[in-house]
């Protein structure tokens, strides 16, 4: 996978690794299993200090998300961490609600917060929207 | 863990011109593998702490160790483990790349000759025999580079490596710095005014402010728990309380408003402001690196400027 990173940005550059190995996984695009670049190879590759790369996967291997396996590599956890299923709707609900009314003050409308769900989910998985929404 | 650290500053002072300090009470130190960016605006004492590491200037109150040792007693063998460019290297004008090699090499005898060859392809520079005033600023920068990291240092001092240069050659210098850091876990001491590099180089800031240390926190520290809240002008009457606490950096005025810097959270700082003053809904906020600088070090604005 590519992890693009922007100094300047809002959030700090391991957050912003943490941030895209989330979405990849997420979407599909890093699957349960496949290895993670090492902490020097990622260092090297995006021009930032090991210990930045280190803190970043570490702290994603607090959350559950990736394993690190001594002297193989960090690789994506097989089983993602389980939240109950009750937190997860409420969570959920919760995110929806307050994207409606972000999107209802900036006076967008329903139709339009489908059509950037449909374009975020395209964004997220690299999978066309359209085929998506016919299959469902 | 009772490591002695590779680089120790305790409460230096120094001053060019009597009752003018440059520098008043400056203490951190820097351990091995670590990162440690030194900000602080021009002017800020940065190069004179540097130089004072180096051994080439005396502290005029403090000590500073450099691997246990002072710089000045021992600078031989302080700088066969140390690496250093400086801000306005000055490598002789006559000599020619292979010269500066031959004599780095005579010079250190932990000198890395497939280190040397190694950057010096990397900088494009293999088989240029250029006397060192028909190279660019850039490529003079490079050659400096070389000079302070083939002996494979333990620490590795680069005053304002950046200055100057342009954005790939900055890259560069960049990249060879997190090679080091992957490759030798060599310490760094760094200044700069690129806060985008310091983001990239990570590890801790130092920020020197009128001579005295403001700051010494991790990066990520400095991202995540320190924060701008703007005071709008009604409460004005507040402001010299908010000085006061302890969470309090910096209050400044900015046209009509306040800016406060402070140590913590948004949502932890908005509450205590609301908890203590009353004040509801004051915008608290975290910020890039180069605001965090500016709010902390830069002056103050009043409408009449404008």
């Amino acid at each position: 996978m590519h992890i693009l990173i922007n100094p300047g940005d809002d959030l700090p550059i391991y957050r912003q690794i943490m941030r895209q190995v989330m979405d990849a996984i997420a979407g599909g695009r890093l699957t349960a299993g496949e290895r993670l670049a090492s902490h020097r190879e990622l260092s090297e590759q995006l021009v930032i200090a090991p210990l930045t790369v280190k803190k970043a996967y570490d702290e994603l291997e607090t959350l559950g998300y990736i394993e690190s396996q001594r002297g193989r590599g960090t690789f994506v956890s097989a089983h993602l961490p389980k939240v109950s299923r009750a937190v997860r709707d409420s969570q959920l609900l919760d995110s929806a609600r307050a994207l409606l009314s972000q999107a209802y003050l900036a006076g967008l409308r329903y139709a339009d917060v489908l059509k950037a769900l449909a374009e975020a989910n395209h964004d997220l998985t690299d999978e066309p929207a359209r085929t998506r929404r016919k299959e469902s | 863990m009772p490591t002695t650290p590779l680089l120790e500053f305790r409460d230096i002072a120094r001053s060019f011109r009597r009752g003018e300090p440059v520098l008043s009470g400056v203490s951190f130190s820097l351990g091995r593998e670590e990162v440690v960016a030194l900000l602080g605006r021009n002017g800020s004492g940065k190069t004179t702490l540097i130089q004072i590491a180096m051994g080439m200037l005396f502290p005029h109150a403090g000590t500073v160790r450099v691997f246990g040792m002072s710089p000045t007693d021992e600078p031989v063998a302080v700088k066969r483990r140390i690496g250093y460019v400086a801000e306005q290297q000055i490598l002789p004008s006559r000599a020619t790349i292979p010269d500066l090699m031959a004599f780095h090499r005579y010079l250190f005898p932990t000198w890395d000759v497939a280190l040397e060859r190694s950057l010096l392809s990397r900088f494009g520079l293999s088989g240029n025999s250029s006397r060192m005033s028909h190279l660019s600023k850039g490529q003079a920068r490079q050659v400096a580079l070389i000079c302070a990291v083939a002996h494979r240092p333990e620490l590795l001092i680069l005053d304002e490596p950046a200055g100057g240069l342009d954005p790939a050659a900055r890259r560069e210098f960049l990249e060879t710095s997190v090679q080091l850091l992957n490759r030798e876990g060599t310490a760094i001491l760094f200044s700069s005014h690129h806060m985008s590099d310091v983001e990239r180089l990570g590890g801790r800031v130092v920020l020197l402010d009128e001579g005295r240390v403001r700051i010494d926190d991790d990066l990520d520290a400095l991202r995540e728990s320190y924060c701008i809240a703007v005071i709008p002008r009604y409460a004005a009457h507040a402001i010299t309380t908010i000085e006061q606490l302890p969470e309090c950096l910096k209050v400044h005025q900015q046209y009509t408003d306040w800016h406060a810097v402070f140590r913590g959270t948004p949502q932890s700082i908005q509450a205590l402001l609301h908890d203590t003053f009353g004040l509801n809904n004051v915008q608290c906020a975290t910020v890039p690196l180069e605001e965090l600088f500016i709010e902390l070090v830069g002056g103050e604005r009043t409408a009449e400027a404008l």
